[in-house]
């Protein structure tokens, strides 16, 4: 369908009732939703390989043990290695999860994530960065992409988070847990979903694409004060690190909505572009 | 948890384990060139341009960390440790007009830059030292480059347990940048054994491994494919890139 005749439809009112299918999802958001969810797949995975060549975090310019954040580590105690994680100081025995962990080859080894957690699955830092800074290129097209297509189509207005949606966040969160019958009336998103969707596309994607630049030197070297607003580079990297937690708790989140909200009919959408209309469901900001 | 979640997540996580032989064959197979391809494109964005930061005294690491191969034990380096360096020569050749051999007197004698400047290693740590040493464009200027050299390739005194070669190679753009050091002492004090003595190259604008330690060589050359495995440096020829500015 024609962007133009998606339009007409709206214009028309079509698609507003429960059980209504509605073009919802253009080929550009479809793409780069799958070029995103590939991406961050690879980009953890890889990252996980490449923090496991020094698990630790600072928050520092220099490293520096004493303003120390997370640390894995492992160590023999009574004649058993045992796998620590260290937080704020605080140290957790976490052997076989982290810290120790199966080495991809069959046994366990000093390394802070576990192989099937990493890319590639034994220790391999070259090509950890390998896929890293390819996959970082797809998540940068993808959001780049996205975000132009968006804003020439008018599809971003429904998915950003306005100050007229603030007093509508409480009263969705509460009808989330069931302590509230109806939703407040919104358009294609609900108000939770905006404050998500924009954290994600204006604060989480650039701050991990910033926070990674922040780390080669060649780009220290041509922007210092990138690296310095960061707090140094060990800092960068905790940010870094940081930033891919929330998205990580981001994408848990969109999974466990995706599907208790209909799984079957919000995947073919995002896949066709059509989307069946349920009770409460709007269209337009 | 919802039931079609925890079938959903039980999958994924079945997926993700039993994946190793696909991510190990997605590694090394036919995808590999795409793999491969990122390098020359993050060096045409990012390049070498500008001024890697200098630091303060204060900012020093006292004990600066060691890292990179063990330091040589073969009698060739140790005998020159025995008689601190005095028998220690530079050698410059390849494609250059003035080939040069030059003495630590000779380099100590050349117009020295002193630069605080942090270390950033491959594996994510960084460290902060003051270099002292010789601009490597300072004695690339004295043996003269043929207009064909393109890179500068030095050869060090470290071996591995296999018995391969340290290397490493520039282009002549990273090698004229200001901040390229032909290092010789650190935290004010000639270089010990661990740090690379006598001479090592720090180049603050790469990632750690592109500053060879234990240089006694450096040749230009149009091409570095014929040396060592091909990919220029020691390092690079087990797939880590050979622009090493991210």
């Amino acid at each position: 369908m024609t962007t133009a005749a998606i339009d007409a439809a709206r214009a028309h009112g079509a698609g507003t009732r429960p059980g209504e299918t509605i073009y919802r999802h253009t080929v550009a958001a479809r793409t780069t939703h799958w070029a995103w969810a590939l991406a961050m797949l690879v980009l953890v995975m890889s990252g996980l390989q490449i923090f496991n060549a020094a698990p630790y975090l600072d928050a520092s310019d220099k490293s520096d043990p004493a303003r120390r954040v997370l640390a894995f580590d492992s160590s023999t105690q009574n004649g058993h290695v045992v796998g620590t994680t260290q937080i704020f100081g605080h140290t957790f025995t976490t052997t076989h999860v982290l810290g120790y962990t199966d080495d991809g080859d069959g046994g366990q080894d000093a390394r802070a994530f576990p192989a099937w957690a990493t890319l590639p699955g034994m220790q391999d830092l070259a090509d950890g960065r390998r896929w890293h800074l390819l996959f970082a290129w797809v998540l940068v097209v993808a959001l780049v992409t996205y975000l132009i297509s968006a804003a020439m189509r008018g599809t971003l207005r429904e998915l950003v988070l306005r100050p007229s949606d603030v007093p509508k966040l409480l009263p969705m969160q509460l009808y989330y847990l069931k302590l509230r019958r109806d939703p407040p009336p919104h358009g294609t998103y609900n108000p939770l979903q905006k404050a998500a969707y924009t954290v994600v596309l204006f604060a989480l994607f650039p701050i991990i694409v910033i926070t990674g630049l922040a780390l080669s030197p060649g780009v220290d070297a041509a922007a210092p004060w990138l690296t310095w607003i960061l707090g140094g580079r060990q800092f960068a990297r905790t940010w870094h690190f940081t930033a891919m937690v929330l998205l990580i708790g981001y994408f848990l989140t969109h999974i466990a909505l995706v599907v208790s909200t209909g799984a079957w009919n919000n995947t073919l959408s995002m896949i066709t572009g059509w989307y069946r209309l349920k009770e409460h469901d709007g269209v337009g900001p | 948890m919802n039931r079609r979640l925890f079938v959903a997540t039980s999958l994924s996580a079945l997926g993700l384990t039993a994946c190793g032989p696909v991510k190990e064959s997605l590694t090394m197979g036919p995808f590999r060139g795409v793999l491969l391809s990122t390098e020359k494109l993050n060096h045409e964005v990012i390049g070498t341009h500008g001024m890697a930061r200098e630091y303060a005294d204060a900012d020093v690491d006292l004990e600066f960390r060691v890292n990179g191969l063990d330091t040589p034990a073969d009698s060739t380096y140790t005998g020159l440790v025995r008689n601190t360096f005095r028998d220690y020569k530079l050698r410059v050749d390849g494609l250059v007009d003035r080939p040069q051999s030059l003495s630590l007197a000779a380099l100590r004698a050349a117009a020295p830059r002193t630069q605080i400047t942090r270390h950033d290693c491959v594996e994510g740590w960084s460290a902060i030292g003051k270099w002292r040493g010789v601009p490597l464009a300072t004695v690339l200027a004295m043996a003269q480059p043929k207009l064909n050299a393109r890179y500068c390739v030095f050869h060090c005194y470290d071996v591995d347990e296999s018995g391969t070669r340290y290397y490493e190679s520039l282009d002549l753009h990273e090698a004229a940048h200001p901040q390229t050091l032909l290092a010789l002492d650190l935290n004010d004090k000639p270089l010990d054994p661990d740090h690379g003595a006598p001479v090592r190259l720090k180049i603050p604008t790469q990632l750690g491994y592109k500053s060879a330690k234990w240089v006694n060589r450096i040749e230009l050359v149009a091409d570095f494919a014929p040396i060592g495995g091909g990919a220029g440096g020691y390092w690079e020829d087990q797939g880590y890139e050979w622009y090493a500015g991210i």
